[in-house]
């Protein structure tokens, strides 16, 4: 490069002594920058590890009853219970919709709105199922009655079938819910042991 | 067999993906009937009304220890829901990644699908009508070859279930096999031996839960099946005027059917869709929470 008389030459200050410390000094910053990417990375990694594993409510219940049988040897068959139940008429139709060990349920239909299920359950494969009637205050057909929730009414008949109706369409009032209990043929179902 | 604990399955079914969006399209036939309805808590809310969460965790629990026993059958539908569905997860992924303006484009995948032939779609439909029935009979504890109950249920298929039924029909039957696919799959079936049926990779892999104690007695099952339930089938065609090109209109905003033949669209469908497993779930868990809130 050819510099003329009197031109203004800018000259990096680091080339003005042998151009080493600058080079230095940008392999340094280069290496610092390294070493805390890497520092970033560990800490990223260690978090993730260290994150806690997403616990559900039900890991428990999972734990407890994986392989373990859900229903008693003495649970009467769900078909038993079927003749217990009551009858469709003009306005109601009853569908039988489950059909399982120790417990049966229909479906309670007006026209074509689902308004209610009604289902019959042999405790004996839950005995908490039966014991909360000791608390009971209520009776429905001189049986002891409580709800579940706010949508289920249920007694519990010759201290072991818990017989329920649970609302499904608004209209259905807990009321409509009594009227539907005292509807099974609960003494017939009170003698089947 | 499934292991996996049934408030995982409920917890991981996906809110938005392909099958949701594919289902959400087929949704006219039967409108407001299905809700994408995902997580276990959100289901036995939505199931029950309730929302104590001390009983939803009650009632959770119970459902939990049900689906537990394998003696039950909940694990068996499960497994019968997905294994039928048989998804390819590779191209589901594709189909995700080569969207525009979210539709599927087909630059990546054309090498990849074969269109089934008439036969062996016909025979796959009849197998997973016939795997409903296995799966219904298993949740609701009604013998397995109780075709009448399940005729009579199918009068009350609702929600997930119905849209399983409508998908069925609309991209295993119609959309493959055409406007006469309820004929064209009674005659093939009227033609099949069992020795046909045991060379199906679909039955081989749930023979086991068709009743029957040899192949001979399962084809019977699968015919008879597919004969009690075509009126209704077709019944849900005509109330509903389901037809190749709505059903090909509504699905146009998911997949590029520009110039496609239709037995292809059927295919990318078939492998990149769980129809059956997602409902299934859903049904399954819906069940279950229903009779799960009955024994507490």
């Amino acid at each position: 490069m050819t510099i003329k008389q009197g031109q203004l030459v800018t000259v990096p200050r680091a080339d003005l002594a042998s151009g080493k410390p600058a080079r230095l000094k940008a392999r340094a910053t280069r290496q610092i920058t390294a070493w805390f990417m890497l520092l970033l990375f560990c800490c990223a990694l260690l978090s993730a590890a260290c994150a806690p594993i997403q616990k559900s409510p039900y890991d428990a219940a999972q734990a407890t009853t994986t392989g373990q049988r859900a229903t008693a040897k003495e649970a009467l068959a769900g078909g038993a219970f079927n003749k217990f139940f009551p009858k469709s008429n003009d306005a109601y139709s009853v569908v039988y919709t489950q059909e399982k060990i120790g417990f049966a349920e229909a479906v309670l239909k007006s026209k074509t709105e689902d308004v209610a299920t009604l289902s019959i359950f042999d405790t004996v494969s839950n005995p908490d199922a039966a014991a909360k009637y000791k608390a009971s205050t209520q009776q429905v057909s001189g049986y002891p009655a409580t709800e579940i929730g706010n949508n289920g009414t249920s007694i519990l008949v010759a201290n072991r079938f818990q017989v329920q109706v649970r609302t499904k369409a608004a209209s259905f009032t807990a009321k409509d819910r009594e009227t539907w209990l005292a509807a099974f043929d609960l003494a017939g179902l009170a003698k089947l042991q | 067999m499934a292991t996996k604990s049934i408030y995982k399955l409920v917890d991981n079914l996906p809110t938005t993906n392909i099958t949701t969006r594919v289902l959400h399209a087929l949704d006219f036939v039967a409108p407001g009937q299905w809700e994408n309805l995902v997580g276990f808590d959100a289901t036995i809310r939505a199931v029950t009304g309730e929302t104590d969460p001390a009983l939803i965790q009650k009632i959770g629990e119970r459902a939990v220890a049900l689906y537990n026993d394998s003696k039950q059958g909940y694990q068996r539908a499960e497994w019968l829901y997905s294994t039928v569905d048989d998804i390819d997860t590779t191209l589901a992924k594709l189909a995700l990644a080569n969207t525009i303006g979210g539709q599927i484009r087909w630059l990546s995948f054309l090498n990849r699908i074969t269109p089934k032939a008439d036969t062996l779609q016909g025979l796959d439909f009849s197998l997973k009508l016939a795997t409903e029935l296995a799966a219904f009979c298993l949740i609701n504890g009604i013998p397995g070859d109780s075709i009448g109950d399940f005729v009579k249920a199918l009068g009350e298929y609702g929600k997930e279930s119905l849209i399983r039924m409508v998908a069925l029909v609309a991209l295993d039957g119609l959309i493959p096999l055409g406007p006469d696919f309820l004929g064209k799959v009674t005659s093939l079936l009227s033609n099949t031996t069992p020795k046909d049926l045991e060379g199906n990779r679909l039955y081989q892999g749930i023979q086991t839960y068709i009743p029957g104690a040899n192949s001979a007695e399962k084809l019977n099952l699968i015919q008879k099946n597919f004969q009690s339930t075509s009126s209704w089938m077709s019944d849900l065609i005509a109330k509903s005027g389901l037809t190749q090109e709505k059903i090909v209109s509504n699905l146009s905003t998911i997949v590029d059917l520009t110039d496609r033949k239709l037995d292809y669209v059927a295919a990318l469908l078939d492998m990149t869709t769980n129809y059956y497993e997602h409902t299934g779930t859903q049904t399954l868990a819906r069940r279950l929470i229903e009779r799960a809130v009955n024994e507490i």
